[in-house]
């Protein structure tokens, strides 16, 4: 009982971390049409960060080097890769969204999660190379002593709160005129641009909220796993996050949330089950990134709104009354918006 | 400055590799007007076409060489009109199909890690001592490398300036309404457009793994970015500024060996994109309304 608990708690941990992922990069694709081809650098990059500030320095002695090593209190280690992640976010929206083809921005996305992947990965004084981080230091262990689903039951509430928050900010977000910005942004640049607002800066905003959500995501992740390496963050991943979004429906948070259920949770973790052919170890993992690939190319084909499509915009509309249009007897006089006198 | 002039000469190898697969890329994206991010998986389906011919099915190795640039460049064909062309044709934004490319490129690295596995793999060519010519050192394969660069570069510039193929190609990338309604059949030229595409991909493949000797089925993902920077560096869609852009990107990632571990050269042609982006984004040769 207490395994099926403890694997019950496991899923909802990773169902609430991709939601963060999922609305994170719903705010940057589906609100404001930037394409972020490496959502899962910036989960890393919060992961990593998190990781080396809260933990001790980096003992020699067990041939385990890593930068910093601060030992700082958890909840501003997590500060602090949050805003690394969100910083990754500025400084690649400084080098790319200026330019009006949104492809430059996917190259240098793409470009920085190669770049990212092989410098952390090689380069074993960073972030401990391919081997990567682990024992790194989690909340509440000093009040989750008496059972290890204990710590993961608090676990869930506190990644349920975080996600709740982050569903109510992007909602709201949603909702805000910077929201409204956001899409007009997606549908037309220019014409944004025409009515006076800054769209360079909008978008920036956009991609620095998306990168610090999806870092919350990758802080939590460590913090619930407690080890992270460049294995648990390759190029596959991105698309899991991108499957999910498409799949529920890009632009709006209830389908991120039924995406990121689908795809992540149910999906991903179905084919764990699936028997290993031991001739070719690596069958499954790879039948099922064809499969994620797959279902972003045919979302797209047969839904590309997702299985929940944005709700259109309803305004508060003023009915325009033109109190000198005059319709001929017996005609209701609806025809506000013809200029006036047209008929008479 | 021996071992510089060295780095120079192993410049001149990468330079034309990129070549072959900046060139490809561009004459695509001027004709089709959208990136395709699957193009480094087409890197993998020529090399391991390549390897297939020549160790299974026992070709002399140009055969399969050759064999396995035709096939990428159908591969690349089929891909167009089974997949992208349906996508284009129901006038799906440019959001959507570079989503789909990048779909695409996961499909492709995955279907051929289903088929060959992770194992490292080696041409049945052997390794000749490297010969010295002025200051350089290369070894034959390398010399055939740039040999068939220079060949390739010529025959794309010959077909792009003497064929109807090639004026209709130009024309198609400066303006596409105007090229459809000059009574161009645009729909066979971008058949044949991806056809070339996918054939220098498959070559230049082919070629990288030639020069790295031992190689996987994703070896060319990687490269993907380098490709992206010798493209934007010579202006995005501009056939001839893609060949400059990865002569300067080859050189300059090789030389930067002399200075730096060559760990790190890959994020020299990183910090080149960077600054080009920032400082002249439309490319050492700009193409009007591309950027």
């Amino acid at each position: 009982m207490s395994l099926i608990l403890g694997y019950v708690a496991t899923l909802l941990v990773t169902f609430f971390t991709y939601n963060i992922f999922v609305i994170g990069l719903n705010i940057q694709f589906g609100y404001t049409g930037i394409l972020n081809f490496t959502v899962i650098t910036f989960m890393a990059f919060g992961a990593y960060f998190y990781a080396v500030f809260v933990m001790p320095h980096a003992d020699n002695a067990s041939q385990v080097f890593y930068i910093l090593g601060l030992h700082w209190p958890w909840p501003l280690a997590m500060l602090a890769g949050i805003v690394a992640s969100g910083a990754l976010g500025y400084l690649i929206g400084l080098i790319a969204l200026k330019r009006l083809r949104s492809d430059y921005l996917a190259i240098v996305t793409l470009a920085t999660g190669t770049l990212v992947y092989g410098l952390f990965g090689n380069n074993n004084k960073l972030f401990d190379g391919w081997s990567g981080l682990f024992n790194v230091n989690q909340p509440f262990q000093s009040v989750a002593t008496n059972h290890p689903n204990e710590f993961s039951w608090i676990f869930v509430i506190f990644s349920g709160l975080i996600m709740l928050v982050v569903w109510l900010f992007a909602n709201r977000l949603y909702a805000s005129p910077l929201g409204r910005s956001m899409r007009a942004i997606r549908e037309d640049q220019d014409v944004v641009d025409s009515f006076g607002k800054n769209s360079f800066k909008i978008r920036m905003l956009a991609m620095v909220i998306g990168s610090v959500i999806v870092g919350i995501g990758g802080v939590l992740t460590i913090q619930y796993i407690g080890a992270l390496s460049p294995a648990g963050w390759t190029t596959g991943e991105t698309f899991v996050v991108w499957a999910a979004l498409l799949v529920g429906g890009r632009a709006n948070n209830l389908g991120a949330i039924l995406g990121s259920l689908l795809v992540a949770v149910i999906f991903n973790e179905a084919t764990r089950y699936i028997p290993q052919v031991p001739s070719h170890p690596n069958l499954i993992p790879n039948l099922r990134n064809v499969i994620i690939g797959s279902l972003v190319i045919l979302s797209i084909w047969f839904r590309p709104q997702g299985v929940l499509p944005e709700k259109k915009a309803s305004f508060l509309e003023v009915p325009l009354v033109d109190k000198y249009a005059q319709g001929f007897p017996g005609e209701e006089p609806d025809s506000a918006l013809s200029p006036a006198g047209s008929e008479a | 400055m021996t071992i510089f002039l060295l780095n120079v000469g192993f410049g001149l190898v990468t330079a034309s590799v990129l070549s072959l697969l900046s060139v490809g890329l561009s004459l695509q994206f001027g004709v089709t007007n959208f990136v395709n991010f699957a193009y480094g998986s087409y890197l993998g389906v020529g090399m391991m076409l390549a390897y297939t011919f020549s160790q299974t099915l026992h070709f002399p190795f140009w055969a399969a060489a050759a064999l396995g640039t035709i096939g990428t460049g159908v591969v690349s064909m089929v891909i167009a009109e089974g997949v992208l062309e349906p996508f284009v044709r129901r006038r799906k934004s440019l959001f959507y199909m570079l989503i789909v490319t990048f779909g695409l490129s996961l499909v492709l690295d995955n279907l051929l890690q289903i088929f060959y596995g992770v194992d490292f793999f080696q041409y049945p060519v052997a390794q000749s001592s490297p010969v010295t010519i002025g200051p350089f050192s290369f070894t034959s394969a390398q010399l055939a490398i740039i040999a068939i660069a220079v060949v390739a570069m010529i025959g794309v510039h010959l077909l792009l300036s003497r064929t109807r193929l090639g004026k209709a190609m130009r024309a198609m990338s400066d303006n596409m309404d105007l090229a459809r309604s000059s009574g161009i059949d645009t729909k066979n030229v971008t058949r044949w457009t991806w056809f070339l595409s996918g054939c220098l991909a498959g070559l230049g493949g082919i070629v990288l793994a030639l020069n790295i000797v031992s190689f996987q089925t994703n070896s060319g993902e990687t490269l993907l970015f380098v490709i992206f920077a010798a493209v934007i560096l010579g202006g995005i869609g501009q056939t001839y500024g893609a060949m400059l852009g990865a002569l300067v990107i080859g050189m300059v990632t090789e030389i930067s060996t002399s200075f730096i571990s060559s760990a790190y050269k890959q994020d020299i042609a990183f910090i080149v994109l960077v600054l080009m982006l920032l400082l002249r984004p439309q490319g050492l040769i700009a193409a009007k309304g591309k950027a």
